[in-house]
């Protein structure tokens, strides 16, 4: 039985987060009911209203009791619709706030290496834009399911008690609504998924031709791509028109449903009236039930019309939860069951570990190392010896298979090839690794990561904001960012994999020069690399091949 | 007043656009017209023809003679029953075709707009950054006729009909339900855009900020957690998220107003209708049918208006997208065609760099300063620095992907912003660093260099770089290449460009890190095959250090150095 729970379904998901805003989704169709009943109410008040009048005979001045009932109906109608729909909004509103925090802690604890080969940058666009998309799910569709069967049920019950016969002639269009929803359903459904096939092929060309706009624009191509672009376009809408030619009909066929069964009930009506049917209540029909059965016949079809309406909300909806789900569904890490922090000494401990990663068998180990507080240790192999891993098992970005690990508690300082930079000023970039520290501290951190100068010249020093990705830093300006990142930190462990890679000789030098300076600080440092310069700072270099340690060399 | 004129002056170039397609769109609004016109004329007639009935038979019943045609009304009803569920039908198919049509227009201006821009431009978004962007903003444009411009035009028609239906029986009722009609139209429209327009118009902006903290947080996972900073980050990102469903939430409430003002606006319209119409009964002067008529008929139209406060909520959205549109494709960051360009010869033009410097907005260094080079006709020279040393940015500057702020590029003299585009990206060839390649087959991609090259001559190229065996072993020529050029490896990738660069049979050729992935035998190969098609041409090589380039080969003789964006002393011959 748990096994089965634990596998979650985009509908299951959909389902636990509708069941945390049950009291606001059931107000907006507490309020849609009230919509439901006042329309019903109004309706009665104008036939009322018009066979007091005319069968009557009464002055329009003793009207005014009605008139007054009228607009107090029409208010509240109004409120009603009005609580209907901000009700509906503030779930979804809640619902999706807890949808992404709920995502986002899952991809914390999942970790940057767990993720797998997602994209990043695919991965917080669907952070943002799928959740968006369970919007009209909870807001509109959800509420309006279940108004769909209660309004047209009341009316149906009102006609019935008015005149049978009526309330027939409405109710054969109702076995067809079931099998109209089915078919709307299916179409719809089918719609959405060919609908965004389509899109994303059209959306694919497009980035295809932005990408390589440098290439059209040197080559000459760039009036014939615009064309093609065009094209491109153009064919999407032929093709998505002979989806939507089908997806119009069905719901057209309801309409017509409708159109017919109040044009009949009308022609029924009026025959009634005139006195033409002997059958059944016919007789009994006065203009006060007449009208009012034919202006409550289009309020029979109108919720399922709505709700027709809002029937991609749902598939929008399901599309964008399928790929969630998939991310939700990808393990956590089974706990840190091999890790412990390693008392005041310090000490960085490794004890027959090993890693595996599904698809790839084991990338490292079995392997022992023990690093004492204060060295600096190189690791170096060829590439795909399990160096990164092993500086990731020490991050805890992965979990060891066997053995123990033993870590000091508490922040390590980390830098990689490619240096987090946020949409912000130099001092926010830099307070990400300490968010206490004082502008002081940030600028004695930038001077000794190498950019004293660039601060020099920046008239708002630390403010100075940088681009979106950091635009306006060379790619060597990063690195030493990162770097002053590294200082800021009090961490004493400090994991730097392959920190010169990717930068010119200049910056290489000024690294080294730092991790230098970071070694003398006492912290240790254990650096992923194979540049001959930081094997040759480095107390001890541990060779990798194949996940085992292969060789020790002391310098 | 001035706001509607700056939001007209905002859309009228969209406007514009969609005026190219006047009759469609004219059409479409017909369709919706009779649509509504439809659903009046069959709650009026009902009401109408129940009430006659009624009447006539309480008349019947008392014995009195009397009589009525009931098969007219009775073919009315049926006939605006099917009238308005055939032209609501041609109607959507008609309009989404129609909105289509105008998604792909908007595409294709807007891809020629982009493919203008020049270097600067471009980098300061990614590829797909720059997709979600056009794409949401197209997607917003797209919706204009459909939302804004047809339905308040219909809603306006429709109270123009029912106020001229109401009108000829009773004048008053009729000016009175036009009045409260028309003055409900402004509410929810111009009403529902003035208190929808600061938060609707943020709200692209606010998605988009919240979508680049999301990727900030994935992307930075490593680092935020490893020094504790997840926590603090999430609340930046929350912040974000904070500000924009409050935005959304302001928006909703707005809207929902706006449609409970329509039921609102419409009851009360009608009860002043039936009040009126009461009184002219009560004197005589209206019938009793037609005191049914003319409420039903009022309250038909709350469809029509229906459709207006969410999409006019929504007004600032649109204008922010077409502001957003209107400013990329203004003048600045574009490269300019010369209105008369002067003429370059035939032979390979001398190729120089004169004093130029460029800075790109918002770096906090220029990525060149007062460089100045010459390529002489025929001359093969390699151009050293490390990555970020502005040997690119000279590239860009020769191709015009970009013009400097201060110097001047000349082939033979003539600055290039004189010479014609097609003549200067004709005449100066560029492989660039990251060699983009298009989801299609090898053919495709090698005729971007030579449209009317033959199969013999593209094969041809592919021998010159060792690609005509893979090609063979796949599917030859109509090898795909993937998204991006995925399906090849990076080495192959880079050939491929090269063998397209060749069949474009430029004058002046600049390769930029051309082995850059390639083992030094195949490299030689290549350069060596490089060095004989090279005869006559002029050769600008970007790398970045002497050691590992097969120079001797391709025939390079003098090398120059770029040192953070300008040039060094330091020069030399091989």
């Amino acid at each position: 039985m748990g096994q089965q729970d634990s596998v979650l379904t985009p509908r299951r998901w959909l389902g636990r987060l509708a069941a945390r805003q049950r009291r606001l989704i059931g107000l907006s169709m507490g309020a849609g009911l009230c919509v439901g009943l006042a329309t019903i109410v109004q309706m009665a008040l104008i036939a009322g209203w018009v066979s007091a009048l005319l069968v009557d005979d009464a002055e329009p001045t003793s009207l005014a009791g009605l008139g007054v009932a009228l607009i107090v109906v029409l208010a509240l109608r109004a409120a009603a619709q009005w609580a209907q729909e901000v009700a509906g909004q503030e779930a979804s509103l809640r619902i999706r706030q807890a949808a992404r925090s709920e995502l986002l802690a899952h991809i914390e604890a999942l970790g940057p290496v767990r993720l797998g080969g997602r994209h990043s940058a695919a991965l917080g666009g669907q952070l943002v834009e799928q959740v968006e998309a369970l919007d009209g799910y909870f807001a509109r569709f959800l509420p309006q399911l279940r108004l769909a069967v209660a309004i047209p049920a009341v009316i149906a019950v009102l006609v019935l008690w008015l005149d049978w016969l009526a309330a027939i002639f409405l109710m054969l269009a109702a076995p067809m609504i079931p099998l109209f929803m089915a078919l709307v359903g299916i179409g719809a459904e089918r719609l959405n998924r060919q609908q965004f096939a389509a899109v994303s092929r059209l959306a694919g060309h497009f980035l295809d031709r932005v990408r390589g706009i440098t290439t059209l624009q040197l080559f000459n191509r760039a009036e014939q791509a615009s064309a093609e672009v065009h094209a491109a376009a153009d064919d999407y809408r032929r093709l998505s028109m002979r989806t939507l030619r089908l997806a119009f009909l069905s719901s057209a066929v309801l309409e017509f449903f409708a159109a017919v069964a109040i044009a009949v009930l009308a022609i029924y009506i009026g025959f009634g009236l005139l006195g033409y049917i002997d059958y059944g209540p016919s007789p009994q029909l006065t203009l006060f039930s007449g009208l009012l059965i034919l202006l409550l016949a289009p309020e029979f079809f109108q919720p399922l019309r709505t709700l027709s309406q809002h029937y991609h909300d749902r598939a929008a909806a399901l599309g964008a939860a399928d790929a969630l789900v998939a991310l939700l569904n990808l393990p956590l890490p089974k706990g840190a069951a091999r890790r412990q922090p390693s008392d005041g000494q310090s000490v960085v401990s490794l004890d027959g570990v090993s890693v595996t990663f599904a698809g790839r068998g084991r990338v490292l180990g079995p392997l022992d190392l023990t690093i004492a507080p204060g060295e600096c240790v190189a690791l170096a192999g060829p590439s795909g010896a399990g160096k990164s891993t092993l500086l990731q098992l020490i991050a805890g970005f992965v979990d060891s298979d066997t053995g123990r690990v033993t870590v000091p508690a508490g922040e390590v300082a980390w830098m990689d090839q490619r240096p987090l930079l946020i949409h912000g000023s130099l001092a926010d970039n830099l307070r990400l690794a300490a968010p206490e520290a004082s502008d002081a501290d940030i600028e004695r951190a930038l001077e000794q990561a190498g950019l004293g100068e660039l601060l020099g010249a920046l008239p708002a020093g630390i403010d100075t904001a940088l681009g979106e990705r950091g635009a306006g830093l060379s790619g060597g300006q990063a690195q030493r960012l990162a770097l002053a990142r590294v200082f800021l930190s009090g961490a004493s462990l400090v994991l730097l994999d392959e920190p010169t890679a990717s930068v010119d000789d200049d910056t290489q030098t000024a690294l080294i020069e730092a991790l230098k300076a970071l070694t003398a600080a006492g912290r240790t440092l254990i650096i992923a690399t194979h540049h001959p310069a930081l094997m040759g700072m480095a107390g001890r270099v541990v060779r990798l091949e194949d996940g085992r340690r292969v060789d020790e060399v002391m310098p | 007043m001035s706001l509607l004129a700056s939001v007209y002056r905002e859309l009228r170039p969209w406007l514009k656009l969609l005026g190219r397609r006047r009759g469609r769109l004219a059409l479409g609004a017909l369709l919706m017209a009779i649509t509504a016109f439809a659903g009046i004329g069959l709650l009026a007639l009902s009401g109408w023809f129940i009430t006659a009935t009624a009447l006539t038979g309480m008349l019947l019943a008392a014995g009195v003679a009397a009589s009525l045609d009931v098969y007219v009304p009775g073919g009315g009803i049926r006939f605006f029953a099917l009238t308005r569920t055939v032209a609501r039908y041609l109607e959507r198919v008609y309009n989404h075709d129609s909105v289509l049509r105008l998604l792909a227009d908007l595409r294709g201006g807007m891809f020629r707009v982009l493919v203008r821009l020049d270097g600067q431009a471009l980098s300061k978004r990614r590829a797909s950054e720059w997709l979600n962007r056009l794409t949401a903003d197209i997607d917003t444009l797209d919706s204009l006729y459909l939302r804004l411009m047809a339905p308040p035009l219909v809603a306006l028609l429709a109270i123009a009909g029912l106020t001229l239906l109401i009108g000829v029986f009773l004048p008053w009722a009729g000016a009175l339900a036009g009045g409260l009609l028309l003055g409900l139209w402004v509410l929810l429209t111009l009403g529902q855009a003035r208190l929808g327009m600061a938060a609707s118009q943020r709200r692209v902006a606010s998605l988009d900020r919240l979508r680049s903290r999301a990727i900030e947080h994935v992307q930075g996972l490593a680092e935020l957690s490893a020094y504790t900073g997840l926590a603090a980050h999430r609340r930046r990102l929350d912040e974000h998220q904070q500000a924009l469903y409050a935005d959304q939430r302001l928006l909703g409430r707005r809207a929902a107003l706006g449609n409970a003002l329509v039921g609102l606006g419409v009851g009360v319209t009608l009860l002043a209708v039936l009040w009126l119409a009461s009184l002219a009964y009560a004197r005589g002067v209206l019938s009793g049918p037609l005191v049914v008529m003319m409420p039903l008929a009022v309250l038909a139209l709350a469809e029509t208006l229906g459709l207006l406060p969410s999409a006019f909520t929504q007004l600032g959205a649109t204008r922010a997208a077409a502001r957003r549109l209107n400013a990329l494709g203004a003048a600045q960051g574009a490269i300019d065609d010369p209105r008369q360009p002067a003429p370059l010869g035939s032979t390979t033009p001398r190729l120089a760099f004169q004093a130029v410097s460029l800075r790109y907005p918002g770096a906090l260094q220029p990525a060149l300063e007062q460089v100045s080079l010459g390529l002489e006709a025929g001359q093969r020279l390699a151009l050293l620095g490390a990555s970020g040393a502005g040997k690119s940015s000279l590239a860009q500057l020769a191709t015009r992907l970009i013009d400097p702020q201060t110097g001047r590029v000349t082939l033979d003299g003539q600055p290039l912003v004189e010479l014609a585009l097609h003549e200067v990206r004709g005449c100066v060839g560029l492989l660039t660093q990251q060699g983009e390649l298009f989801d299609d087959s090898l053919a495709a991609n090698l005729r971007l260099g030579a449209p009317l090259a033959s199969d013999s001559q593209l094969c041809q190229a592919l021998a010159t770089v060792e690609l005509d065996a893979w090609a063979e072993q796949a599917q030859g020529l109509a090898t795909r290449v993937g998204e991006g050029g995925q399906q090849l490896s990076g080495g192959q990738a880079r050939r491929l460009c090269l063998a397209r660069l060749l069949l474009a049979e430029p004058r002046i050729v600049i390769l930029d890190e051309p082995f850059a992935g390639l083992d030094a035998a195949l490299a030689e190969r290549i350069a060596a095959r490089l060095d004989h098609w090279l005869a006559g041409r002029s050769l600008l090589l970007l790398c970045h250090q002497r050691a590992g380039q097969p120079l001797a080969a391709l025939g390079v003789d003098d090398w120059r150095q770029l040192e953070r964006g300008k040039m060094a002393l330091s020069e030399g011959r091989r």
